[in-house]
Parts: C-alpha cells; structure tokens; sequence
C-alpha cells in the first residue's frame, strides 16, 4: 500500500490525548492531525494547521479501537464503512457531530452524513 | 505492491498473447506492445497506491468506475481518453470469450490511461500527479459508502472471521496498537501478518477480536505480543454476532446544562456541581460549585506559585471546608494582589468566582453523572446568595426533582397512589397498575375521568400523599423514619416524625405509606435494641429504645439515660451468667420470671448483672419500652424448669462427690466437676517412657491421664498413670495407691490406704475411682474368690449391653432419684421404682413384670446360678439385699433370665470379685457397682458401660447375698428355722414350676461336693416336704412388725447372724433390734433379712 496513504499511528495508545475524527472516525494524535490532516477527508475537514478546527471536528470522546490493517478486505472496515480509507486506527464510536458547515456541504454534494455515534440504524 | 504489479504484468502479456492469435492488427499490436512496457515502467516509476486501489475497485464494482474516472482524471484527458476507449473496445471485443467483462473493461481504462500518460511527457505526469495526491488538495471526500444501509453490511459467509483472544485486562488497546504497528512493520517482510483488522471495546475487557481467516493466523499475529493469552483459546465469534460486537453501545451519559453532577476526584471530590454549559463536542462542561478555598494558609505572606502549590499538596488530607467565595475573606487572608476582579467576577489562583460558586471547566471523565442524588440540603446551598441571603425565597426544587425524577421512576410501584403533575392529565391521580419501564398505567381516580385506566410516562407522575397519611422514609438519610404527613407542596412531603417529633421533609419519591410505627432498626452502632452495654465503671444499663443517633438506657439503678453511642464503653454479654432467684434455682438469660415481692411483675429475663440484678422485659408494660431492673434474689421463676431442685433428686447427681471425675462414662450432660483427684499434688517420678526418670507433680488427672508438671524444664506433659510413681520425701517409689492403674489384672496393688476404713465416713469413696474406669488392683487381690465362675456372669454381662433393669437391680430406692423415664414397676408394691429408674432404654421385660410369665424367663438363668455354686448359699440370700428389694421383685424381674442367654464368657472376674466377698471391708461392692468398675476398664466385654457410673447409690453400703447362703456358717444355728421361698422354677420349669412362690422352712440343707448341684430338704407351709434346689431359695423376707427375722448381711459384719425383732412396719430398710438389746436399734433392708418361724 502506499505510505503516503496510512494514517500516522499514535505511538502511545494509552494517551489520553487521542483524538477521533468525526467524520471518518480515524484515531490520531492532535499533533498529526495539525501536521497531515484527517488522511481521509482533510478535503472537507481543514483541520491541517488549524487547531480550532481538528478541536471542533475530532473528539476524545470515543470508544473501541480497530487496527484496520486490510482495509478493502476487511468486514469489520466494510461495517463501519471504512473500507475506502487508508489503514490506521479507527474508532468504533464517536460521540458528536461534524460542524454544521461539513454537514452542509455533505449535504450539497448529496452524501448522506452518518454519525459515528451509532444513533442511526437502517 | 510487488504482487499486484506482477499480476498486471501477467495480465498485460496475457492479453498479448490472445493478441497475438488475431493476425488483424499486429503491427498495432507490436506497437501498443512497445508503448505498454513502456507505460509499465513510466507507471511504475509515478504510480500510487491510490491508482492501484482504483484500479482495485474496478473490479469490485463496475459503477463505481465512472465515479473514480470523475474524480480522478482531469478533464482535457477525458475527450482521449474517450477516442481511445472506443477503439480499445473495439479490440478488445474480438477476445470477450477470453476476458471476463470486468476484466475487459478494466484493460480499456488501463489502455486509455496508458494511451493519454503516453501523450505526456513524464515531467508533466509527474506535474500531475503531485497536483492531484500531493500536497493540499486532499483526497476528495466521497463518503459513497454512506448510502448503503446498515443491514446490507452483514458479514457473509465469504467474509473473513472474527475470532476473540482474551488479553491482559487494561492492555486491549495497547495490544490492538501494537498488533498495527506489527503489521506495518512485517509488512514487506517474509511473512507479513495476515490479518485484516483488530480491535477493541471498552466495555469488553480482557479481550481483544482479530478478524483473520483463520486462527493460526491470529495465534501468528498475536505471537510476541506482551499480554495477550493466546494459550486461553482463540475462539471464533458466530457470524450472526460479528455485528453485535461492534454495536455496543454505552449508556449515553448526557449532560445538559443545569443538570447535578459530582466531581469525581480531587479537592472537590464528591461535591456536587451544577453544569452550566458544555463545550460543543461534549468533553468539557463548565461547572458551578461551591469552593473550598483554604483561608488558613500554612505559610503567611506572599508565596509564589510554586510554594503554594506544595503547600496545597501537603494539606490536602485535610481539604478545607465548602464555603462560598468571600472577597473581603479571601483578600484578609491572601492578600488583596492575589485576587483580581473582573466585572462581576474574581479571579483568584486562576480560577474565577461569581456570586460566591466557583466556575471551573471539567473534563466530563472527571465527572459522576450517574447517581448524583443531591440532597435537600446541598441543593439549597446552590440557591444561596454570597451574602447569605435566601435567593428569592424558596428553594426551586424543580431542578433536582428533574435530577431526582429518573430515579422516581424506579421507585414506583403498582399500588402506589400518584398524581401527574405535568402534561395533559397534569392533575390527575390515581392508582398504579402496571410499571413498563418508562410508561405506568394508571387508574385514575375521581373527576370525570375516574375508573379510567390511563397511560402516562412515568417521569410526570409523582407520589401523592395527603396531609394525615403516616408514612415511611424508604431511602436517604432519614431511612426508616416514619412519621404523620402535615403538608405536602409539589414533590416535598412534610411530616412530623413518630421518634423525634420533629419535622421532617423528605421528597415523595422518598416515600411510602406505611402502618407501621417507629424506627425499622433497632441497631445503631454496635449496639442494639435490649443490649447490656456498660456505661461507666460501675455502671452497665440495657437499651430500651433507639432513636435516630441516641439510645434510652436503663441503669442497673433504675435511672433512665439518654445515651450517645459513643458514650457506651463497651457492650457486655451475659449469655453463660447465671444468677439464683429466690428459691436457689438458678437464673438464666431468656428465663421466664415473676417478681415475688413489690408489684409482682412478671418478665423474660435480658441480662443478669453481676448475679444480683436482673433486667427484664415484659411487653405489658409501658414504661421504659417495657424493661425493668430487679434484684434476682426477689425473683421466682415462672416455669419449673427441668434442672430444678424437685423433692427426691438423685443427690448423687448433686453431690460432685459423688460423681465420677470422668463424665464421658455417663453420657449425660449435667456431670458435675469431679471430686479433686487425690492424686493431684502429688510429686510422682516417671518410670516408664521417654520421660523416664523425671520428676514432677500431678497438676491435673483424667481418668488414666494425668498431667504431670515436670520439675524440669518447666514443662507440663501428659502421662498415663501407670507410668508414674509417687515419690515419698525419701526418694522411694510407691504406686499410685488406689488410684486406679488402668491395669485390670487384679493382682496387684496393696490395698493399703485403700481398705474400706480409709473411706468408711465416705462409703461411696470407691466410687469415684471405678467410675473412672480402672479397678483398682487391691480389689481383686482382696476378692479374688470367684465362686461363681462362669454359671452367672453372662447374665450380667448382657444386661451390661442392653440397658437391663436388672443391672441396676441391686440399687436402691435412691435409684428413684435420678429415674429419667417412667417407672414401669412403679406398680410393684415389692419393687423399688429404682428398678427402671436408670433404663434409658425401653425395658424389655417391662410389660412381663408381675405376671407369671415372669417366672418362666427366671427359669432360664437359674442354672447358671447354681453351676456357680450357688446353692449352697441358700439360708443366707434372704439377706442379701443387693439382689434387689426382695423375693417378689426376684420374681418380677425377667430381665435376670433373658438376657442371661445371650453373651456367655463375658463373665468378670471383677463382678464377681466385688460382690463375693463376705466379710470383706469393702462396703460398697454392690453388683452394679463392681459392674461399672468392669465395665470401666476391665476385660468385660460390655459395650454400654455408660449406664454404670450413674448407679452409684448412697445406699451402697449393702451386701450382695452369696447364692450360698443357705450353706453360711453364722446361720447355721438358725438354719431350721429360716423361712425361704421359691422363686424362679417356672422360668426353667423346675419341677414343673408347681413350687413357685411357696414358702417353708429348711429341714436340712448340707453343702454336698461342687460337682453337684447343692439343694435343701424345705418344708412347705403347705405340709410338703421337698428337697429343692437352693438356686431357687431366695430368704423370704419378714412380713410383721415384732417378727423375728435373721440379719443375713449388713455392713456390720458383727450384726450378720443375729436374730432380732422388726422394729417397724417392714418396708424397703428395716430398723431392727436384737432380742438381748431392744435398745440397739439398727437398720437392715429388707432383702438381708429372712423371716424366722418359731423355734420349733
């Protein structure tokens, strides 16, 4: 796989500072997401640089970890619809909501936003 | 990567080599083949992983092609791209039976993008492909994934597994981090791992789900990992709960501003907090509390912050009190530069204050949410201004009736009466009928919808009492509080407590309706309602009543005290005292008694204090709760207990004399202590055994132990008594006198300080020593003679086994004393109740006595009597009172012929030792008594010997009548003269029973040689004459006052012989006089005399 695709992986798992994104669930440090960005949807998150934003879009308030190694192959990425993404850590859960413009702008480009919190059930 | 570029290699010629077949268009085909090594390596020089996953996904879905075209290929390569893909198509259809479709088409996305990167020079492949992966442009966001539901993300059966290995609790995450970081580290190696994800829930622990296809993948993966167990199995997870296993899902704890929380840790530990805003993504909520701001700061003056902050440390054990931030307070004690001040809000230690609360943001894991329960008193706290002032007057409760409200949900229950307080049927109130977790159905109750059964969610209903209800406090701090309700305002209930008549207000939710009256505990502490508990030295009281934190007691002096718990030095106990009331009797805890003086209260005794005062209870009585206190001496029990003092109680059972030292032979419980073995004190020297040789003192004795104190080494070991010799002060040894040896061989032991003078004033002396088991060898030395022999022992021995009345025969009437069961020959005028009196067991023979049956059994156990030697003894049984009370109780008494039956051979020598020996001074060797001495310790083999001890009677002094004594040679002057009866024939039928019971004189009774049987020529009352076997004589005892009567045995040998008078009407001891001394009046039982006919 391409390096420049993985997600950096926190060297510490048991930092309390780790932090989820919103949108795709990937675990990250704060630091990485300032230096690289959510690996997977930067292009609507904008949280490279921006410490507000990764404060806004990522969240500690997460729970269970999965070391998605495959992720085409794997059912559990398949689940949770992280298939697409690079490999990495991912949350199983995360409470909270993109910000309403992420929202919006899913909302514009016609994708459907499911919430990490597993509120929804279809 | 490699892999993948090999496959598309191999595609690549495949496709080649199907080219190759078509002779078409070769020469495009040579060039197109020139152009894709070419592109090969132009690809491989620029690819990306994102092209080859796209690539990728064209296999996976075909309309995803055209979404990833969109997105990834600009737009001027889009009209190429086009022209190419129509030629590539048109090529590519003449080999379809080859390629699959996909495949097919993926070869033309692979042609035109190899057609248009050849139109590129690769500075601007590159250009563009920095452009679109590189740098800020980031991947599009397709989130394509998003439409699919759910359910269509089942896993199937193509899916790889989930399989669960169980890890070190606490390291699941480390473990899924590190099963990441091992992956990407073997990733290029020769064996990457083959797992495809790994991970872990919070609230799972102690295992982690790896989804592989099989296990040994996992156990490969998972192999080095520190904390994972792969030796505990790694089990497939069932497919159907794959799902399930990522769905788990917390409880929400939601937190919404004006809610109560607890801080969980720190300075403000367990206070409660209210939340006043949540920061967007729900981490840090903003709190409102009240401080703890330490106003007694260890070091004065100004400190920097550093100091200050190890000072907090070091008084952090002791946090300072709740207060609500004070401006002039705080600037007295800290200094006016330390606070500063902010609109209307201060700054002090970078935290700011307003209106007196601290605001301060909290993490939300630093916070409870659940279970908060603010009391009454905390939350009025919050509604508090800083200047002490009451905000607005009332307390608003709604918002911890709203924290409190989930909680009142639990607590409802059917039956309970409610009211709705918001909604549509706010108002309304009625009667539970069914709780469904959050929706009750209640029937309402009066206006126009009564009857009506209606749902309600269970949040807007609220318990209802009205002002009169009496109440119960279920939970909180007043638990178990009931009381009167006097006002009820929304969910807050006032009422006036029953224990403390206070008021009390508590929330409804609180509540019960209850009849009852009172505090549901009666333990506060320690201590307990009707506890004797010590209040001083001198003083101890009883608990009559508890109260909320305080307890009534009642003082031995009768004064009532309110008595803080802590006040109470100790509780005391007095379980094992015993005190005696006014009769003697003894007094116990839980007695029954009644006052004999004063008021005559009656009562169940509590405790006993010090044997002389005595509390008790008597629920009649309204005073005190009931208890009382009085002097034990001034109290007689209700109930006549069994252990009481009853006219004709076996004295022998009181006299501890008496009692054996070992209370394992009787088996009952009551045993008293032994007499003090005289041997204790004694210096003994050890001659036998690894102590040999040492000196000592007997401390202790039981039965054949002792317990010796060892002048060396201060040590104190147990010994057997026949290891051990006493030491006289001149250094000799001498046995252990008479201090039974378990030795049972009757030869040794000089019965110096034995002899029955040695003990005359306590005839029972013996006693003791044979109760606890050990003949004492100067017996048999003294009684060796056994005339006996074998004719009669099986007899006793079997009554030694069965608890034959007969065993006890020999007893007296004191026997009577300790009768433990009904007397069943209580009827026999002849017999003494002593008889059964110690039968533990039901008399067999019992339903035989006094009938004519009785005789019949007798028979069998005479011949053995006389095979003894018996008949020659006949003049002189009528004297010997140790067979029983006298002839009749003979006949009466089947147990002799029974069990004389079963168990020959068991015969003991120190039976019939102990009982043969006329003219010995040994008073006290009755039947029974050598009895349990044999059966003690000796060679008999009888197995109940537990009954023995306990035969022991004062009357042992009594002689046992030799079967000979017809034969003795003081009666031979009388001999013509004594009246006999026959007894026992029927039992054997001899002389087909036609004698029984008659009685005559002796014409002539000459002892013949051993080997026959010994009989006696007796003239019948009835004018027969007939020679009789002398077994069957038994001496007929005197019937008249003034008879004459001959003494056959007394303990006086002297009087043995004599013909005297009967002084009194005969009963069971009958005092006599001689003829030549009418003065010397002693007494004889009945069975030791024979009546007399006229000389003739």
């Amino acid at each position: 796989m391409a390096e420049q695709g993985a997600a950096a992986i926190p060297s510490q798992a048991r930092s309390k500072q780790l932090r989820a994104c919103l949108l795709c669930s990937i675990i990250q440090l704060p630091v990485d997401f300032r230096r690289n960005g959510c690996p997977n949807c930067e292009e609507l998150m904008q949280m490279k640089g921006n410490s507000d934003r990764i404060a806004t879009c990522t969240t500690t308030y997460f729970d269970g970890v999965i070391s998605v190694i495959d992720p085409e192959n794997s059912w559990v990425a398949r689940w949770q619809r992280t298939s697409k993404y690079v490999r990495g850590l991912y949350a199983v859960r995360v409470k909270g909501r993109v910000p309403e413009d992420v929202e919006a702008e899913l909302d514009n480009r016609g994708i459907k936003y499911r919430p990490r919190d597993q509120t929804d059930h279809d | 990567m490699q892999k993948k570029r090999k496959k598309r290699r191999k595609r690549i010629l495949k496709m080649m080599r199907t080219m190759k077949k078509t002779k078409k268009r070769k020469k495009n085909l040579q060039v197109r083949k020139a152009r894709s090594e070419q592109r090969c390596a132009a690809i491989h020089k620029h690819s990306t992983c994102h092209k080859l996953w796209r690539q990728h996904r064209h296999k996976r879905s075909i309309a995803s092609r055209f979404v990833d075209l969109e997105a990834e290929v600009s737009d001027e390569d889009e009209e190429e791209e086009e022209d190419e893909d129509y030629g590539a198509d048109g090529f590519i259809e003449t080999v379809d039976d080859v390629e699959d479709d996909g495949g097919r088409r993926h070869h033309a996305a692979l042609d035109s993008r190899l057609q248009v990167e050849e139109d590129q020079t690769p500075e601007q492949i590159a250009r563009d492909l920095s452009r679109r992966y590189g740098g800020r442009a980031a991947v599009r966001y397709t989130g394509d994934m998003n439409e699919i539901p759910q359910r269509l993300l089942m896993p199937s059966v193509h899916d790889a597994s989930l399989w669960q290995v169980r890890v070190r609790p606490g390291r699941e995450r480390d473990i899924v981090f590190s099963l990441m970081r091992k992956a990407i580290d073997v990733e290029y190696s020769a064996r990457p791992l083959n797992i495809l994800a790994a991970f872990q829930r919070d609230s799972l622990p102690g295992m982690i789900y790896v989804e592989a296809r099989s296990s040994q993948q996992v156990s490969q993966a998972c192999n080095g990992l520190v904390g994972v167990f792969p030796s505990r199995g790694i089990q497939l997870v069932p497919i159907e709960e794959m799902a399930s296993l990522l769905q788990i899902k917390k409880q929400d704890l939601t937190v919404t501003p004006g809610s109560w929380v607890r801080i969980r840790r720190g300075k403000y530990a367990g206070d409660l907090a209210q939340v006043m805003d949540i920061t967007e993504n729900g981490e840090d909520v903003g709190l409102k509390f009240i401080p703890r701001i330490d106003l007694n700061p260890r070091d004065d003056g100004p400190l920097d912050g550093r100091k200050r902050k190890k000072t907090a440390t070091a008084t952090g054990t002791m946090r300072p009190p709740q207060r609500l931030f004070n401006y002039e307070e705080i600037i007295k004690v800290w200094g006016r530069k330390h606070v500063s001040k902010r609109n209307q809000v201060f700054v002090f230690q970078n935290d700011t204050y307003k209106d007196g609360f601290i605001e301060k943001d909290f993490k939300l894991s630093a916070l409870i949410l659940e279970d908060v329960n603010p009391t009454l008193d905390e939350i009025t706290q919050f509604t508090r201004r800083q200047d002490g002032a009451e905000a607005d007057g009332v307390v608003d409760l709604s918002i911890i009736a709203e924290a409190s409200r989930k909680a009142a949900i639990s607590v409802l229950q059917p039956g309970d009466h409610v009211e709705v307080f918001e909604g549509e049927q706010a108002g309304v109130h009625g009667v539970v009928d069914e709780i469904h977790q959050d929706v009750v159905i209640i029937t309402a109750i009066g206006v126009d919808i009564d009857g009506q059964k209606v749902e309600l969610p269970a949040r807007s209903v609220r318990k209802r009492f009205k002002p009169g209800d009496h109440v119960k406090v279920m939970t909180g701090q007043n638990a178990d509080e009931t009381g009167l309700v006097v006002s009820v305002a929304d969910n807050v209930v006032t009422f006036l407590s029953d224990m403390s008549m206070q008021e009390v207000s508590v929330f409804s939710k609180d509540l019960r309706e209850a009849a009852e009256v009172g505090s549901g505990t009666n333990i506060i502490g320690n201590y307990e309602l009707h506890d004797l508990v010590q209040l001083d030295a001198q003083t101890v009281g009883v608990i009559y009543k508890t109260e909320r934190d305080s307890f009534r007691v009642l003082d031995q002096n009768g004064q009532v005290r309110l008595v803080q718990p802590h006040q109470i030095s100790m509780r005391r106990d007095s379980v094992r005292a015993i005190a005696t009331d006014s009769e003697g009797h003894e007094l116990r805890i839980n007695d029954n008694v009644k006052e004999i003086d004063g008021e005559a209260r009656k009562g169940r005794v509590l405790h006993t204090h010090q044997s002389f005062f005595a509390f008790l209870h008597n629920r009649d009585i309204v005073e005190n709760g009931g208890v009382f206190v009085t002097r034990t001496r001034s109290l007689a029990s209700l109930a006549p207990k069994g252990n009481l003092l009853k006219a004709g109680t076996d004295l022998s059972k009181m006299n501890p004399a008496l009692a054996p030292p070992t209370g394992g032979m009787v088996g009952s419980g009551n045993m008293g202590r032994g007499p003090r073995d005289r041997d204790i004190g004694l210096t003994v020297c050890v001659i036998k055994g690894p102590h040999k040789g040492y000196v000592g003192t007997i401390k202790d004795t039981n039965g054949p132990a002792v317990r010796v104190e060892l002048r060396t080494g201060n040590k104190v070991i147990t010994l057997e008594k026949d290891k051990l010799r006493e030491r006289l002060p001149n250094g000799k040894l001498v046995q252990l006198t008479g201090r039974g040896s378990s030795s049972g061989s009757g030869s040794m032991g000089p019965p110096t300080n034995y002899g029955g003078g040695a003990r005359t004033s306590n005839p029972y002396a013996g006693g003791p020593q044979n109760g606890a088991g050990s003949r004492t060898p100067g017996w048999g030395a003294g009684r060796t003679p056994n005339p006996y022999g074998e004719g009669r022992t099986p007899a006793w021995n079997a009554s030694s086994r069965t608890p034959n009345p007969y065993a006890e025969g020999g007893k007296t009437p004191a026997w009577n004393a300790s009768s433990r069961t009904p007397n069943p020959y209580a009827a026999d005028g002849g017999r003494t109740p002593a008889w059964n009196a110690n039968s533990r067991t039901p008399n067999p023979y019992a339903s035989g006595s006094g009938s004519g049956g009785t005789s019949a059994t007798w028979g069998g156990a005479t011949p053995g009597r006389n095979v003894g030697g018996w008949g020659g003894a006949t003049p002189g049984r009528p004297a010997a009172s140790g067979w029983g009370s006298g002839v009749d109780s003979w006949s009466d008494n089947t147990g002799w012929g029974a069990s004389s039956a079963p168990t020959p051979g068991a015969a003991t020598p120190g039976f019939n030792s102990a009982t043969m020996t006329p003219g010995t001074t040994w008073p006290a060797s009755t039947p029974g008594y050598v009895f349990g001495a044999g059966g003690n310790g000796n060679n008999l083999s009888a197995p109940t010997p537990g009954g023995i001890p306990s035969t022991y009677r004062p009357e042992a002094d009594d002689i046992d009548l030799d079967d000979m004594w017809i034969f003795d040679s003081a009666f031979a002057n009388y001999q013509q003269r004594i009246k006999v009866q026959v007894h026992g024939t029927r039992v054997s039928n001899y002389l087909n029973g036609d004698f029984e019971g008659k009685t005559g004189r002796i014409k002539a009774a000459t002892k013949s040689s051993a080997e026959f049987d010994q009989s006696a020529l007796i003239a019948f009352d009835s004018g027969e004459e007939r020679s009789i076997l002398v077994r069957y004589l038994l001496p007929a005892p005197p019937e008249f006052l003034h008879s004459e009567a001959l003494v056959l045995a007394h303990k006086d040998e002297k009087n043995k012989g004599k013909v005297v008078i009967i002084r009194e009407v005969p009963d069971d001891i009958i005092p006599v006089s001689t003829m030549s001394d009418p003065s010397f009046v002693f007494e004889v039982k009945r069975d030791f005399l024979a009546a007399l006919y006229k000389d003739q």
